[in-house]
């Protein structure tokens, strides 16, 4: 490049930053003008959405029904693709389903499908999802196919606010998660601990010992997956405060308000264990997948979780170690609560938008049928909630399932109403405090009034309802 | 006549694809936003005039303001190793060296690679319970314990040595490309005039090398402000939101990247924050043009 | 470079018979030089190493961690990525989307870039800046959704077209670097071609778009490179149809395993399926590649 290309260089170069002085210029004015132009061309989708499903007329000229399933679930996907392929071959109605199994952002997907026009016929509900999908008109009520068979098997587990919303049934039970302190017995053994903690000063203290005894081996004492600190923290902070005796997403189900006060302070063992070095260096970005690898390697002492690890250690991570889970430790050592099951009161659900509503009924009844639920709990999918299935199917023959099952300490809890506030969540402001440290106390208040003010927001829009419960029991949190 | 009106069918014909594309996905999204930035809007449902509200949430939104302040962290350590590193490198390729071409060619290597890709396996190599990086470290005897790079303190360096391996390679290209464009009897007659090579760097290639590096320099710029593919992967923004950027703060209102509840899109305070970090963007690279402009005016 | 060295240190021992005076000096130079160049290319190829060792390990293996090489090949990983991870179906996806992508991009970019470059018109300045402006105004993922609106309307969300088409309206820097390559062709060639009696199309068709082949062949690999390596956008607009991920897609989700366990060799497998396209063709094109980039800046 000559002297005149260094010219013509800078003249291009002026040229560009001209233009970029004008194109903010364009961007502005055009703004104003097609105000009208983009709001009928947004307001156009879900018109174009709604004009498909008339092609429903397809059943009557012998063509297959197709029906889409969507789970997010990939634990038990090679028993469910077994399910459907043989309601597919003997339904006798030339009804096929189609199961598809979604990758993470799992809500995400069912959104963007039900704003374009690709939304799946039956759905897997999760508690944590379904009043958000109720809300935004995505499920069918089933009302209308429930028989009395039905009602007497499911009725004790309609739950407003789970899977019943303004007096409509959308889902039934199948299985729940329970969720457990999960240690290395060897481990605790080396450490010369005896039992389990009992009481988060125990956790801390145990966590210590075993951490000590073989950090130069690369063992630590406490991990939990904080790359997500929501995750790690609604897969132990919940157990840990409802079997504490408060509800364990930070919701008071006595006022009907949020009140993170107890959550303050069960993060103060948590934050002291970190202090302490008992928690694997790195689980500030720790996947699940990572740490159970290093769980089964025999790395981690103990670590909070949900009721499908036994699965996963048999199959996906096989282990040497003697593990086991059992009842998550208190704030003070006594149980004041009830451990909650998590994800109980939902599993399949019909969309509103679905074309063939009654063939996917036919679905769900097959999927509800007692032997399937009964081999659901058997292979450890999920553990059985339904009480007449309770008292047909054995236990699973999993290693380390039996500390899993349900006992005396373990309940369905009513559900929280589930809002977005501004700024941070109330795991990453308490996985920062975990971290650097703080003023939990204004931690805990200044999340109150952001998550109540979303609420309140919430409830006046009309998108969530809330009852205050003043007689509300822990130790027997769905009444009696 | 007819021959204007054909001239006119031609062009119109040839830049119809161009403009209809151009304004259907490229302007009309700007526009979108820059009314919906108004609105309380979910993503499905009615959208609620609000007026200003969304500014207000922004101006008193701190973790908005932390990615913002985290961006440029991010932006100035990315440009600050990279753009040195770059030049050197292709100041010595430049020069006849045996083996150059292949050298070339691996420092290139990182730009053909999928960043979303590369960064699951840097996600690998640096965690600090059984990552390459600190393995290699510890047999080395350059550190005891086990560093840990995605923790808080070292995530946000970790991450921009990662941008730092992707971009290296393409900015020593560029600075290469005019390097190659300086014509040699210009160094030929400084040499007789006794000129050293220190002195020919600064007298010669520098002022050569100033307005292919002035436009180096501005897509580096923009390209660091605007990266958060690898972050993504990487942190997700964690830990405690120590590698947060504007755009993945972005991106993390409308699409929730873990796991867990659902969370409410929030379009409408999205397009807020993304009018917010255009303007931002643009005010950046506004001053960039600004001084480099006053620097053409010294020389 | 290294002549500098020599003026530098007039000094150096005479104890060799060498012609230069500064031979010890010029030996050290060279040796900090070439352990620098060597270094970087060590540290630059060293996750690529690590994807390519870790693609031939056990899942167990990756897991634990420490170790740089496999205790044994296991070439299986690549068949089980092939067809269990469903990479077969990824990479057909990648290339179809990529494919298109590119001759997408070259077709509409070109078109405009000859007419704007030959001829004039009213509007013209305004197309080139608000094609400027485009590749400088960034707001981010708030885009995706107005986008995405657009798609459902046509019905293009549940195909790859819809992305391919977004894909393909971002091309203005295509279109730029088109433009430079036009100047170079000298419009006596479209003037004799019209005496002859070739129409304009044809003209453009039959004898520019072929002396444009160097330059198509550069934006293409440009274009195809950012097809093929991008991420966020097939990421939203497959999220509804996993048979339709891209490789990005695909791989970037297999770090998840939302209740199973992920399995990094398989993605590691995946990692290199999916770098190898581009290595080839990069490795095949290495001399235009790097040239043609070169070219790109020099304007």
């Amino acid at each position: 490049m000559s002297i005149k290309g260094v010219e013509r260089m800078q003249k291009k170069w002026l040229g560009l930053s001209l233009s970029l002085m004008l194109a903010a210029g364009i961007a502005g004015c055009g703004g104003n003008g097609n105000n009208n132009k983009s709001g009928g061309a947004a307001e156009g989708t879900p018109g174009a959405a709604t004009a498909s499903p008339t092609a429903s007329a397809a059943a009557e000229t012998g063509e297959p029904v197709q029906l889409k399933y969507w789970t997010d679930d990939r634990h038990d996907q090679e028993y469910i693709k077994e399910l459907v392929n043989k309601f597919n071959e003997t339904n006798g109605e030339n009804i096929q389903v189609e199961l598809t199994v979604m990758s993470e952002n799992y809500a995400q997907s069912v959104d963007i499908a039900f704003t374009s026009n690709q939304a799946p016929d039956i759905l897997r509900l999760k508690s944590g999802n379904t009043p958000e999908f109720v809300k935004k008109g995505y499920l069918a009520p089933i009302d209308g196919y429930l028989t009395d068979e039905i009602k007497t098997k499911f009725g004790s587990l309609l739950i407003d606010g789970v899977n019943r919303f303004d007096g409509k049934v959308y889902s039934l039970a199948n299985t729940g998660l329970t969720l457990r302190l999960i240690y290395n017995k060897d481990l605790f053994d080396k450490a010369g601990i005896a039992n389990p903690p009992a009481s988060l000063q125990e956790m801390v203290d145990d966590a210590k010992k075993i951490t000590e005894t073989g950090k130069s081996e690369g063992v630590y004492g406490f991990a939990l997956n904080f790359k997500s600190p929501k995750s790690a923290f609604d897969r132990s902070m919940r157990e840990i405060l409802s079997l504490s005796g408060y509800q364990g997403l930070g919701f008071d189900l006595e006022t009907g308000q949020f009140d993170f006060a107890p959550y303050s302070q069960v993060i103060e063992y948590f934050k002291q264990m970190y202090e302490d070095g008992s928690i694997l260096p790195g689980a500030e970005t720790l996947d699940i997948d990572p740490l159970r690898a290093q769980f089964a390697a025999g790395k981690i002492g103990m670590y909070l979780s949900f009721s499908t690890e036994p699965g996963v250690y048999q199959d996906q991570f096989p282990t040497e170690i003697n593990w086991a889970g059992t009842l998550a430790p208190t704030l003070d050592g006594q149980i004041k609560g009830t451990s909650e099951i998590v994800s109980a009161g939902t599993w399949l659900g019909i969309s509103a938008k679905s074309a063939h509503q009654d063939a996917a009924w036919k679905f769900m009844q097959y999927m509800y049928g007692d032997d399937i639920l009964k081999t659901y709990h058997e292979k450890g999918f999920g553990i059985a909630v339904v009480p007449s299935i309770v008292e047909q199917a054995k236990n699973p023959e999993i290693g380390g399932m039996e500390g899993f099952l349900v006992g005396e300490h373990d309940s369905l809890w009513p559900a929280v109403p589930n809002v977005t506030p501004e700024g941070s969540t109330y795991a990453d402001a308490f996985f920062k405090y975990m971290l650097s440290g703080g003023d939990a106390k204004a931690i805990a208040a200044d999340l109150n009034t952001r998550y109540n003010d979303a609420l309140s927001k919430a409830v006046e829009k009309g998108e969530v309802t809330v009852t205050p419960d003043p007689a509300f029991d822990p130790m027997k949190p769905q009444g009696e | 006549m007819i021959y204007k009106w054909k001239r006119l069918g031609e062009n119109s014909l040839f830049l119809a694809p161009s403009v209809i594309l151009t304004l259907t996905l490229g302007i009309y999204p700007l526009i979108w936003m820059l009314r919906y930035m108004f609105y309380d809007y979910a993503g499905y449902g009615e959208a609620l005039f609000t007026g200003l509200d969304n500014f207000s949430r922004l101006l008193r939104d701190t973790l908005f303001w932390e990615s913002v302040r985290n961006t440029f962290v991010f932006a100035g350590g990315k440009l600050l190793l990279t753009l040195p590193l770059s030049l050197l490198l292709a100041v010595i390729l430049n020069g006849r060296l045996r083996g150059s071409n292949l050298l070339r060619g691996i420092y290139f290597m990182p730009t053909v690679i999928s960043t979303a890709v590369i960064s699951v396996v840097f996600y690998n190599i640096f965690n600090s319970y059984n990552g390459m990086v600190n393995t290699v470290l510890m047999k080395l005897h350059l550190v005891s314990q086990p560093v840990d790079w995605l923790g808080p303190k070292h995530a946000m360096l970790t991450v921009i040595l990662v941008a730092v391996w992707g971009a290296v390679g393409n900015y020593m290209l560029l600075f290469l490309a005019g390097l190659q464009s300086i014509p040699q009897d210009l160094y030929e007659s400084a040499s007789i005039d006794g000129a050293n090579a220190g002195r020919r760097f600064w007298n010669i290639t520098l002022p050569m090398l100033a307005p292919v590096a002035q436009m180096v320099i501005m897509l580096a710029i923009i390209a660091s402000l605007k990266g958060y593919e690898s972050i993504m992967v990487i942190t997700e923004g964690g830990p405690i939101g120590k590698t947060e950027v504007m755009y993945l703060y972005l991106y993390k209102l409308l699409f929730p990247v873990s796991t867990g509840s659902p969370v409410t899109q929030q379009l409408g305070y999205g397009s807020a924050v993304g009018f917010a970090t255009a303007v931002i963007v643009g005010a950046v690279t506004g001053l960039y043009f600004f001084f480099s402009r006053k620097m053409n005016k010294v020389y | 470079m290294n002549e500098s060295v020599i003026s530098k240190q007039p000094g150096g021992r005479p104890q060799t018979v060498d012609r230069t005076p500064g031979t010890a000096g010029r030996i050290v130079t060279r040796t900090v030089m070439w352990l620098f160049l060597l270094a970087t290319a060590v540290l630059t190829l060293f996750p690529l190493l690590m994807t390519l060792t870790g693609s031939l390990k056990t899942g167990a293996e990756m897991m634990t961690g420490g170790t740089l090489f496999p205790a044994k090949l296991q070439f299986n990983n690549y068949a089980e990525a092939w067809k269990q991870a469903n990479f077969a179906r990824y990479t057909w996806n990648s290339a179809f989307m990529s494919v298109m992508v590119t001759v997408g991009t070259l077709l509409v970019a070109s078109m405009a870039a000859y007419v704007v470059d030959r001829r004039d018109f009213p509007g013209k300045r305004i197309y080139v800046t608000v094609q400027a402006s485009m590749m400088f105004i960034s707001v981010g993922a708030i885009v995706l959704r107005p986008q995405f609106d657009l798609m459902v309307a046509l019905h293009l969300n549940t195909t790859l077209w819809g992305v391919i088409l977004i894909l393909v309206s971002a091309h203005s820097s295509t279109f730029f670097m088109l433009q430079g390559f036009f100047k170079a062709i000298p419009r006596e060639l479209d003037e004799a071609a019209m005496v002859d009696g070739s129409g304009f199309i044809r003209t453009f068709f039959r004898i520019i778009l072929p002396l444009l082949t160097p330059g198509l062949g550069v934006a293409g690999l440009f274009a195809f490179r950012h097809a093929w390596n991008e991420y966020i956008l097939p990421l939203v607009f497959t999220m509804t149809n996993p048979k339709l991920q891209t490789l990005t897609v695909g791989l970037a989700n297999l770090r998840y395993g939302s209740s199973a366990a992920m399995q990094i060799h398989l993605m590691m497998a995946g990692a290199c399926l999916s770098i190898l396209p581009m290595l080839l063709a990069y490795i095949l094109a290495n001399k235009t590649f790097i040239q043609v980039t070169a070219g790109s800046v020099k304007g």
